[in-house]
């Protein structure tokens, strides 16, 4: 070893923990499902280490997985969109339309949820959309419906909806962080060029904060296609994603079973990750700019 | 005295406290105390059950006379149950299990066996609950017998009207959304099982698992939610949000008790399984001693009356059946089969069967998208 590289092997052994980390809760548990995923299981439930590829054989020959893993894909993609979309007008009511007061407050109460458990805030939307629930009651009580509506809950739609409510604080998060660094002077020149505000919308802000709406979008994305608890809560049979087949599976006792399609996920989205690597900053949701 | 924390001093420090907190973890984890003289040992039980199988004020008071703080979490069905504690380190050390699942824990090296004739409180059990020949391990009894039931259909007769004898209820197009079910995969399997009158349920033919999707899928639509408790099926039919319902016996008092509909029950023409549950100590769990003093407390008379009088199922606990009588609950007791417990071994225990993997590829196969 050379006495250029000690110094610098010194400056990076705080890396250490990290890494530690990283390989014993990521890597090995990882590597562990792929192993898993290529086994199989006995009528004693034992992991039998026979290699086999019948597991991801049942993921691409039985389509029910194929469909509700499309249909996984196609939730992510539109509670992401719509996240996207309405925290793009709230973050930027609040960096031009509020005073820096009003606007630590507005943050506040939009990461207020996120003191309470998951598991609670998805019970609460129970309560809320359920059949006795805050706004059945509401609407029979002004005469709007004469029995409880059962199209609120246990389909698509309240999986989608609990979803939105969930995930939108880390859409406006990332994409106030980004709003507010950006120099809002360049829309009032681009007007002032002749470019109607939908044009400097389009070609001048939407570009600037381009990072933030990716870091919005892979927080929001990449942990909805891994959702078991709103479809498990609020789905009914009808808003099943692939993590409820899944855990079917795993608590079935039939891990290799699970790991294929698990790790196939887990493939996927760091294929995602690393197409998106360029943009994931983590500084525009935790720093101030 | 010099307070800095140096890196080493620290290091030190986190070493001593490490083996310290391994030493107490290993100080709870001596054999399974089964005399009923041995007093209890103070500190934490984690018990993995069902919501039926126990009672908020019994483990306040197994809190405040033995020391034992019962932590319980719910089992959702038993593969699960068996799942988590395969992993290894669950941290549990009590769990709950149907009769033909218990053998294959034990298979697993998952349960501590024990001597139901030093535990006091065996001796007011049923008889017959002490010799079942799935709870009967090479070492010793695999699980403490609770309680049995049939699996039922329960409804709301202002709603269903016609057809209340048979499985094919289940798959009546007019109760659209209006079913509510326990999820429990293989279970499900069973009833479609039991509703294509196949020869085995737990071990359908190809041709029997091709119908019994075909009958899953009718019944998919039906189905409201999956529900992780039996609790939530009383919930569902005492709202009104479902008419239909699978549940152990006693769900018409359970709604009637908590301001439901009148709500009757059947046991399917065709058939049904039913469970005999029982307690299993995990081998090598932390808190093993305190598994025979928390049963001794647990399973008297008084609290299985109690839980008697909660959920409505019948319990091993014979003389419990005697202090329904004397609080003047005979007819429900008798009404829900207390005083026929011969009746439990008639049923087609519940059980993993053979081909698991199959099983729950069909049923992932209907309640995908």
């Amino acid at each position: 070893m050379t006495s250029e590289q000690r110094p610098r092997l010194r400056r990076q052994w705080p890396l250490l923990p990290i890494a530690l980390l990283l390989v014993f809760c990521f890597f090995l548990p990882m590597a562990l499902m792929v192993v898993y995923s290529f086994w199989t299981t006995d009528n004693a439930f034992r992991i039998v280490p026979e290699w086999t590829l019948k597991n991801y054989q049942r993921f691409f020959t039985n389509e029910t997985y194929l469909r509700t893993f499309g249909k996984t894909l196609l939730m992510a993609a539109l509670v992401t969109i719509v996240g996207i979309g309405l925290a793009i007008p709230y973050a930027w009511f609040l960096v031009r339309y509020t005073s820096r007061r009003t606007q630590r407050i507005l943050l506040l109460l939009t990461i207020v949820p996120f003191w309470t458990s998951y598991l609670l805030r998805v019970y609460a939307w129970q309560a809320i959309l359920g059949a006795r629930g805050l706004l059945n009651e509401t609407l029979m009580g002004l005469g709007v419906i004469s029995e409880p509506s059962r199209v609120l809950v246990y389909n698509n739609n309240s999986v989608f909806l609990v979803l939105l409510y969930v995930y939108f604080p880390f859409a406006a998060l990332a994409i106030y962080a980004s709003l507010e660094k950006f120099d809002f002077t360049l829309l009032r020149a681009a007007q002032d060029l002749g470019a109607p505000p939908w044009r400097a919308f389009m070609r001048i802000l939407l570009p600037l904060i381009k990072p933030g709406i990716v870091t919005a979008g892979i927080f929001v994305f990449i942990p909805v296609l891994g959702e078991y608890l709103t479809p498990t809560l609020v789905g009914g049979t009808e808003g099943v994603l692939i993590s409820n087949l899944i855990y079917n599976f795993f608590r079935g006792a039939q891990i290799p079973a699970g790991a294929a399609p698990a790790f196939l996920i887990a493939a996927f989205v760091t294929v995602l990750l690393i197409v998106f690597r360029r943009y994931l900053r983590l500084e525009d949701v935790v720093s101030r700019g | 005295m010099d307070m800095q924390l140096t890196r080493r001093r620290f290091l030190q420090a986190s070493a001593g406290a490490g083996a310290a907190a391994l030493m107490v973890g290993r100080m709870g984890s001596t054999a399974f105390a089964q005399s009923p003289a041995a007093a209890a040992e103070p500190g934490s039980l984690n018990f993995l059950t069902w919501s039926d199988h126990w009672n908020p004020d019994a483990l306040a008071q197994i809190g405040t006379e033995q020391g034992i703080q019962v932590a319980t979490s719910d089992l959702s069905d038993n593969s699960d149950g068996l799942a988590k504690l395969q992993a290894g380190n669950s941290g549990l050390d009590l769990v709950s299990g149907d009769a033909l699942w218990v053998p294959a824990y034990d298979a697993n090296g998952l349960v501590e066996p024990m001597d139901l004739s030093s535990l006091t409180v065996a001796s007011e059990l049923y008889p017959m609950a002490r010799t079942f020949p799935f709870f009967t391990g090479a070492n010793g009894y695999l699980a403490y017998p609770w309680g049995w039931s049939p699996i039922q259909i329960a409804y709301d007769p202002v709603e269903v009207t016609s057809g209340a004898d048979s499985w094919q209820l289940l798959v009546d197009p007019k109760y659209a959304g209006r079913i509510v079910m326990e999820n429990q995969p293989i279970d499900i399997m069973l009833f479609a099982g039991k509703a294509i009158a196949a020869v085995d349920p737990y071990n359908m033919t190809d041709e029997e698992l091709a119908r019994a999707k075909d009958w899953l899928t009718a019944l998919k639509p039906n189905v409201l939610k999956l529900v992780a408790q039996n609790g939530e099926v009383r919930d569902a039919l005492v709202d009104g949000s479902a008419w239909i319902g699978t549940s152990n016996l006693g769900m018409p008092d359970r709604v009637k008790d908590a301001g439901g509909p009148e709500i009757m029950a059947f046991v399917p023409k065709e058939g049904s399984v039913g469970f005999i549950d029982g307690e299993m100590a995990i081998k090598g769990a932390a808190n093993l001693v305190r598994v025979a003093p928390y049963l001794e407390a647990a399973a008297t008379a008084q609290w299985c009356a109690q839980n008697f009088l909660d959920w409505g199922r019948p319990l091993w606990n014979e003389k419990a059946y005697q202090l329904l009588v004397d609080m003047g609950q005979k007819e429900r007791a008798d009404r829900y089969l207390y005083n026929q417990p011969e009746v439990a071994l008639q049923m087609t225990l519940k059980g993993p069967g053979g081909r698991v993997g199959d099983y729950l590829d069909t049923f992932n196969s209907v309640f995908g998208a």
